[in-house]
């Protein structure tokens, strides 16, 4: 063995992954070159220098944590739409893919010559009852199973809503926000449904309305707790048209020192520098010096440096 | 569990007894009918080498949450595909990683947008292991700390695949063979992943070899 094939192997002769004879092949070339020795005497400083990086073990709390949170996930994937397309489509164990293709191929076959001769009958037979004028009249939500939610469309102009969501059948429900069932809607849509984007759509629809205890909680729960930090950002914006108070201030001072994202940070600077105390000036100075972002060191610092020389009658709490 | 899986060096407290290949096999069969309570029992055989894999590769609490949840979400959404065709516990690893190779390559764009600056957090999460001698040492702690900073700062620059093939070699000691099985790759891929690694590690920490 030579020393370019030896430099080659090294790395697997030290990580115990070369055949034996390969092996007993190095093992040769590095008693006799002591160039290749050097390297070798090198490489094993090295993985010596990376076992001194610590091997973290998961602690029983965080495992309980993911616990919680894994069975939170699983309880909103089984009121999904995917759930739902899933009991559709899998194909049980036994069932081979073909045949189940071929039964899918039929029913989509079927349903295409239902469609293609559907005007023909209705025009040749009974005609079809009327379609009701608003499917959500007469609704009662409190026995209606929601799958999924497909548009939430706020209209400022009339101050109206209006969300298209899947149940028992497809619905489009318009009202106005102070129709309790509206508020429903939106507030599930806001704490259990799995689509940032309609959670989102949600928070438009639910700015401007903080006066409503309920809402008030969902936003501030939205700022607090929503896995994407889109929504988190969202909430940001909606909870400034809030009232400020003790529980809005926790709300943002914890985004400020504990969100891992640099946008929802900075966003929460921008909303507390203009109520910043003591406390928030405190914070702000602290995390100046130590926030894991530039960008947000560098807010901070600025939002501090503003509130500092600000007249202290502007300064509220 | 029916094969070569990653093992904790110490069972995490609350973890969950293991099950020879039938049992699991009948677990698998009744999570696939929709049982939750099955699937539940599948993922306590598999969260504790999940969990400490994406400590490894994230080395944040809370990211490692959020890796552990997508994984088995991801499993749970695709069991249904599941066709006995291979190892329940290589096919559970192969969806691991491409969550963690997805978390890296995600990482791995932000850094480049964004500036190249270490992060506190993570520092916190890399440091050395603790040397005795060193608190009777300045001079020795103080080149822990430089290591342990430079050992992150070099791993990060592993490309996503090198930094995963590097870590189940290095800290979790499996096989080649077994980390291109799980990476859906061949063993000589991963022989080649792990020689540029460590030439790239050997380049980076020249200093302190």
């Amino acid at each position: 063995m030579n020393c370019r094939m030896t430099e080659e192997k090294l790395t697997l002769y030290l990580y115990d992954e070369l055949p034996p004879e390969e092996r007993a092949g190095v093992a040769a070339h590095l008693e006799e070159c002591a160039q290749c020795a050097q390297a070798s005497r090198e490489l094993g400083r090295l993985r010596a220098a990376l076992d001194r990086r610590a091997v973290p073990e998961p602690s029983p709390e965080l495992l309980v944590h993911c616990r919680q949170a894994l069975e939170e996930a699983l309880d909103r994937e089984e009121q999904s739409w995917r759930a739902l397309i899933r009991s559709w489509f899998v194909v049980p164990p036994g069932v081979s893919l073909l045949r189940a293709t071929s039964a899918l191929a039929i029913l989509v076959v079927g349903l295409s010559v239902g469609w293609t001769v559907r005007p023909r009958l209705a025009s040749s037979g009974t005609p079809a009852p009327p379609a009701a004028a608003n499917p959500w009249m007469g609704a009662d939500l409190s026995g209606l199973r929601i799958r999924g939610i497909s548009q939430v469309t706020p209209d400022p102009q009339t101050g109206q809503v209006r969300i298209t969501l899947e149940a028992q059948r497809q619905l489009t429900l318009e009202g106005s926000f102070d129709d309790p069932r509206i508020r429903e809607v939106l507030l599930y849509a806001l704490r259990d449904y799995d689509n940032a984007g309609i959670r989102r759509d949600t928070l438009e629809a639910l700015r401007g309305r903080g006066d409503n205890p309920t809402v008030r909680r969902a936003l501030l729960y939205a700022l607090r707790h929503d896995p994407n930090p889109g929504v988190r950002l969202e909430a940001i914006e909606a909870v400034q048209g809030m009232n400020w108070g003790p529980e809005l201030r926790q709300a943002l001072l914890g985004a400020l020192q504990q969100d891992t994202n640099p946008g929802v940070r900075v966003a929460a600077i921008g909303v507390l520098v203009e109520h910043a105390d003591e406390q928030v000036l405190l914070v702000l100075e602290e995390l100046a010096g130590k926030d894991r972002n530039p960008y947000v060191r560098l807010q901070c610092a600025q939002a501090a440096r503003e509130r500092a020389v600000a007249p202290p009658n502007e300064v509220e709490f | 569990m029916d094969g070569a899986c990653l093992e904790l060096s110490q069972p995490i407290p609350g973890a969950s007894r293991q099950v020879d290949a039938l049992e699991e096999r009948a677990l698998i069969r009744r999570a696939q009918r929709g049982d939750r309570a099955a699937f539940e029992q599948l993922v306590r055989l598999y969260e504790g080498s999940v969990l400490r894999l994406a400590l490894q590769v994230v080395r944040s609490e809370e990211e490692a949450r959020d890796l552990y949840q997508e994984a088995f979400l991801k499993i749970y959404r695709s069991l249904g595909r599941f066709r006995f065709e291979s190892r329940f516990s290589t096919w559970v690893y192969r969806v691991v990683m491409n969550v963690c190779l997805d978390y890296l390559r995600r990482a791995s764009t932000r850094r480049e947008v964004q500036a190249p600056e270490a992060e506190p957090g993570q520092v916190e999460f890399f440091h050395a292991v603790p040397d005795k001698r060193a608190a009777q040492n300045p001079e020795k702690a103080f080149q822990g700390k430089q290591i342990a900073e430079r050992l992150r700062a070099a791993l990060a620059r592993l490309s996503p695949r090198e930094r995963l093939v590097f870590e189940l070699k290095h800290y979790q000691g499996l096989k080649l063979r077994t980390i291109g099985e799980y990476c859906g790759t061949s063993e000589q891929t991963a022989k080649n992943c792990l020689f540029r690694a460590t030439q790239k590690l050997r380049g980076e920490l020249r200093e302190f070899v």
